[in-house]
């Protein structure tokens, strides 16, 4: 008979009393380490993300004069759109200010913007978040909105010391209100579990009956501030078709989001100037 | 001698046991095989009662259109926040756990603080059950002020509500807010996570009217209802059900049938406790049938709007066909107010300013002058008068001791057929009316079916309708007739009691001359409408009396006539105003009437109104009151159907 090789078991021993040890320490220390975890591996992802920025540094270096010039050129001229833009919206803004008070309508909620850069990006089927190289120093509060050039990105679901987690709109996790750019009555929009191929999509719920989307004239779907989150008008993406949903006669439809989403390099952080107070500030 | 037993083979004392044994052996096989290969389907169907639940989902109901495709009655989403109890089941637990523990210590204080000689043998403990419902009231009460806080609204539950709802409906949502704002929506949306968190947000249905409270009482109201026994499935699977809307009034009840949808069924397989374990078939409710009516919404908002404030009713049929193009009865309610479900408050309300009653078929009015023109036919048909006959008006008619007055105060002087009809003249008719007596006026109004319900398609028409007969008095107010009862019905007054829906019937039927007409509230096709058959027969009168009575009817809208407000440029009117006097709930009221259809040469749109006022109110009267209302209705016709109103259009 075989001698039995008890020494053969100690990882296994090994593993039992860490899996015990975890189970039964108290919630408090638990919490702790988690955020003691994150907070230690951030700096790294951090320095990862600015080596990233110093290799895009060198890489635009080696580009020749004539096409830093040719660049500058665009820059500029895209720069003098931008201001012009600018100027438009400001003028628009007053004149909706002015028409707001005439019509003594509630003041709409105020955001400052945060850009910062995308450190990480954790994206699987089921879970679809990236981490932002701004955190509680730059006063990045939780369940905040984050957006890009064509929209919504996602919500901030964890404020780190550095670093903030954001949920992807493409996330299982993440659901808000929104409406169709031509309509004004709320619906659902919430991600879905992500193929890996093809485009990121998601899932709109509760459209009325009335609303008719086909691929050659696809419906924009958009924010609605009713949710206290998101400034209205945010673009979140696009629905090609809508069928009857399982209560008989909203109906459910799938949203085409933006591709770019999957590859962000830079985002904004949408901070309420007024931070909703969900007991006084009630809709 | 062996330390082992040895097996010594057969030993009789134990043969006995094995036989025994072999014998429960063969019991438990047969029993077995019977279980499982004979009565197997038996099995399988206590299998399925005890571990299957079915949950039925009343599919959404359909909508109500007017005759052009504006929608009058449609769905609306009616949001909710709700938990599954089976996912609160751990809370549960673990509140149990603190409840009872807390209960205890309580119980344990109390014991030890009683003196020795006083307190039990052992401490007591707390009850069990009680625990169990004050851990999971608490479990839901944390989630209610979770979205009370989000909301700011300030919902609670009860706790008789919660056990119901764990006794009766243990596989369906527990509803924590209900009727929520598209605001409160969206905001739960965003600030509920969807999987960490256990309230859902249901989205169900509930009425909505876009014109709110226009043609409320035709249209009519859902209630929210338990199914009956017999839709759900008696296969013995306990079954839960979601309330289903069912109507109460209006086309909602009468067409309850094909606006309710179908129901959805899904089957769910549970554990031993009852809560939901895998969903097993699922089939989605479908939306009911839609329901196109006759009316014209843009006629029903002038009919409204020129009622106003008033109490009264104005009811518009095509000519033709017998539709209904509006139907609208004052005071009325918004019907969004009672939807999802009536709140006592609003229903207090509505029910103090009378508003629940449908003037136009509920309720049963004296039609006063305007009840002349039957009077009228009735005189030509009999020849009693004919055309030519005249009547020397001085303002009072003698009747025995009695003195009948005119309305005007110095007569009308001699009046012919025409001009009675114009001028409105009792004299006329009171002497008329005593020379062809009760029967002939009688059988006349019953010949137009004023003494029988319409049959129009919404429920609760009055069957109070009276055309008084000597038969009737006696049985009724136990005396006989007298004279003075026929002039009174003669003039449209004494015990005659109609319903403005009935007099435009009437009014419709004399236009086409027959004297019946079938009103409708759904829309015809234009061959259903060529193929209506009205069941009644022609009039009967001869060319030359149809032209008097045209006559008559044409100069009550001109500029001597009573009806001379209604008067509309290019379109020829005809019709007849009424004023009379009512008692109702011990007050005196006045009633306004006008009856007309226009264009009179080619009749398409009929027109009755009915306003009631107060003794006190300042120049009552049917021209003044009632005709500016069928005025509007019949102004809005030529702006919809300028074809129909002999209008030339654009495209001539």
């Amino acid at each position: 008979m075989a001698k039995l090789r008890l020494d053969k078991l100690k990882p296994l021993v090994a593993l039992g009393v860490f899996l015990i040890a975890w189970w039964i320490m108290p919630p408090v220390i638990k919490s702790f380490l988690k955020i003691s975890f994150t907070e230690f591996q951030a700096p790294s992802w951090v320095v990862s993300s600015y080596l990233e920025d110093i290799q895009g540094f060198w890489a635009r270096r080696s580009h020749s004069k004539i096409e830093l010039i040719e660049a500058g050129r665009e820059l500029a001229r895209k720069k003098a759109y931008y201001q012009y833009i600018a100027q438009r919206n400001e003028s628009l803004e007053a004149e909706v200010d002015r028409l707001e008070s005439i019509l003594h309508m509630p003041t709409r909620r105020e955001f400052r913007y945060e850009v910062a850069r995308v450190v990480r990006r954790d994206l699987s089927a089921w879970w679809q978040q990236i981490i932002i190289r701004k955190g509680r120093d730059y006063n990045i509060p939780e369940g905040a909105a984050v957006i890009f050039s064509s929209g919504v990105v996602g919500r901030v679901v964890e404020v780190n010391a550095f670093t903030s987690r954001i949920e992807l709109v493409t996330s299982p996790n993440f659901r808000m209100a929104a409406t169709f750019e031509t309509d004004g009555r709320p619906v659902i929009y919430q991600g879905v579990v992500q193929s890996g191929f093809g485009r990121a999509t998601g899932s709109v719920n509760d459209a009325p009956q009335d609303i008719i989307a086909n691929s050659q004239a696809p419906l924009k779907l958009v924010s609605t501030s009713l949710g206290g989150t998101f400034p209205p008008g945010l673009t979140i993406g696009t629905v090609s078709w809508l069928e009857p949903g399982s209560t008989g006669i909203f109906q459910a439809g799938e949203v085409t989001l933006d591709e770019r989403l999957l590859s962000l390099h830079e985002v904004s952080v949408l901070i309420p100037l007024n931070p909703l107070e969900l007991n006084n500030d009630v809709p | 001698m062996s330390q082992f037993d040895v097996h010594k083979g057969e030993n009789p004392r134990i043969l006995l046991f094995l036989w025994l044994v072999i014998a429960s052996a063969g019991v438990l096989i047969i029993g077995l095989a019977w279980s499982q290969l004979i009565a197997t389907n038996e099995f399988k169907e206590l299998e399925k009662r005890q571990t299957e639940r079915r949950i039925l989902k009343p599919g959404p109901r359909g909508d109500i259109y007017d005759r052009n495709g504006n929608l009058l009655v449609g769905n609306r989403p009616h949001y909710s926040a709700a938990v599954y109890l089976d996912d609160l089941r751990k809370e549960f637990r673990k509140e149990f756990v603190t409840v009872r523990n807390e209960a205890d210590a309580t119980l344990l204080q109390v014991f030890q603080e009683t003196p020795i000689d006083e307190r039990p043998d052992k401490p007591p403990i707390a009850n069990r059950s009680d625990c169990a419902w004050t851990a999971r009231m608490n479990v839901i009460q944390r989630y209610v002020d979770q979205i009370n806080q989000i909301t700011g609204r300030s919902d609670t539950l009860s706790q008789s509500k919660v056990m119901r709802h764990f006794n009766e409906k243990l596989l369906l949502p527990l509803p924590l807010a209900e009727d929520l704002s598209p605001d409160h929506y969206a905001r739960l949306i965003e600030q509920l996570h969807p999987k960490n968190s256990p309230i859902q947000i249901h989205t169900d249905t509930a009425r909505y009217y876009p014109y709110g409270s226009a043609a409320s009482h035709t249209i009519g109201y859902v209630q929210n209802v338990n199914p009956d026994a017999d839709e759900i499935p008696s296969d013995g699977i306990k079954t839960f059900t979601f309330k289903k809307k069912r109507g109460k009034t209006g086309l909602e009840r009468s067409f309850d049938e094909s606006l309710s949808g179908s129901t959805g069924t899904e089957m769910w397989r549970v554990d031993p406790l009852g809560f939901q374990d895998t969903r097993l078939k699922m089939s989605p409710p479908k939306q009911g049938k839609d329901l196109i009516t006759s009316i014209d919404i843009d006629l029903q908002i002038a009919a409204e709007t020129a009622l106003g404030e008033r109490t009264g009713a104005v009811v518009a049929i095509d000519v033709r066909t017998g539709e209904i193009l509006t139907i609208a009865s004052h005071p009325n309610y918004d019907l969004n107010d009672l939807s999802p479900f009536i709140p006592r408050t609003t229903f207090n309300e509505i029910n103090e300013r009378g508003a629940w009653l449908n003037r136009t078929l509920q309720l049963s009015y004296p039609p006063g002058s305007t009840f002349k023109l039957i009077t009228s036919i009735a005189g030509l048909r009999a020849g009693i008068f004919d055309t030519e006959t005249t009547h020397d008006c001085q303002g009072v008619y003698r009747l025995g001791n009695r003195i009948f007055r005119c309305h005007a105060r110095y007569g009308h002087r001699i009046t012919d057929l025409a001009a009675a009809i114009e001028g409105s003249c009792n004299v006329f008719y009171y002497s008329e009316g005593l020379n062809m007596g009760i029967d002939v006026i009688s059988a006349e109004a019953k010949r137009f079916g004023l003494d029988q319900k319409t049959g129009i398609e919404v429920p609760y028409e009055t069957s109070r309708l009276v055309v008084p007969t000597k038969d009737w008095k006696r049985e009724h107010i136990g005396a006989g007739w007298v004279p003075g009862d026929t002039a009174n019905t003669a003039i449209g007054q004494g015990f005659l009691l109609v319903t403005p829906l009935q007099m435009a019937t009437v009014i419709a039927s004399i236009a086409r001359g027959e004297t019946r007409t079938i009103p409708t509230l759904k829309a015809l096709s234009r061959e259903e409408g060529m193929q209506v058959n009205h069941g009644g027969e022609p009039i009967g009168l001869t060319q030359k009396q149809y032209q008097k009575l045209w006559e008559g009817m044409q100069r009550v809208v001109s500029p001597d006539g009573t009806g001379r407000l209604i008067q509309i440029d290019g379109l020829p009117i005809a019709g007849k105003t009424g004023t009379a006097d009512f008692r109702a709930h011990g007050k005196d009221v006045n009633l306004a009437w006008f009856i007309g259809f226009a264009p009179a040469n080619n009749p398409q749109i009929a027109v009755a109104v009915m306003v009631e006022g107060t003794k006190s109110s300042d120049s009552f009267h049917g021209g003044s009151t009632a005709g500016p209302v069928a005025k509007d209705v019949f102004l809005k016709f030529i702006d919809k159907y300028p074809e129909r109103a002999g209008f030339p259009t654009a495209r001539e």
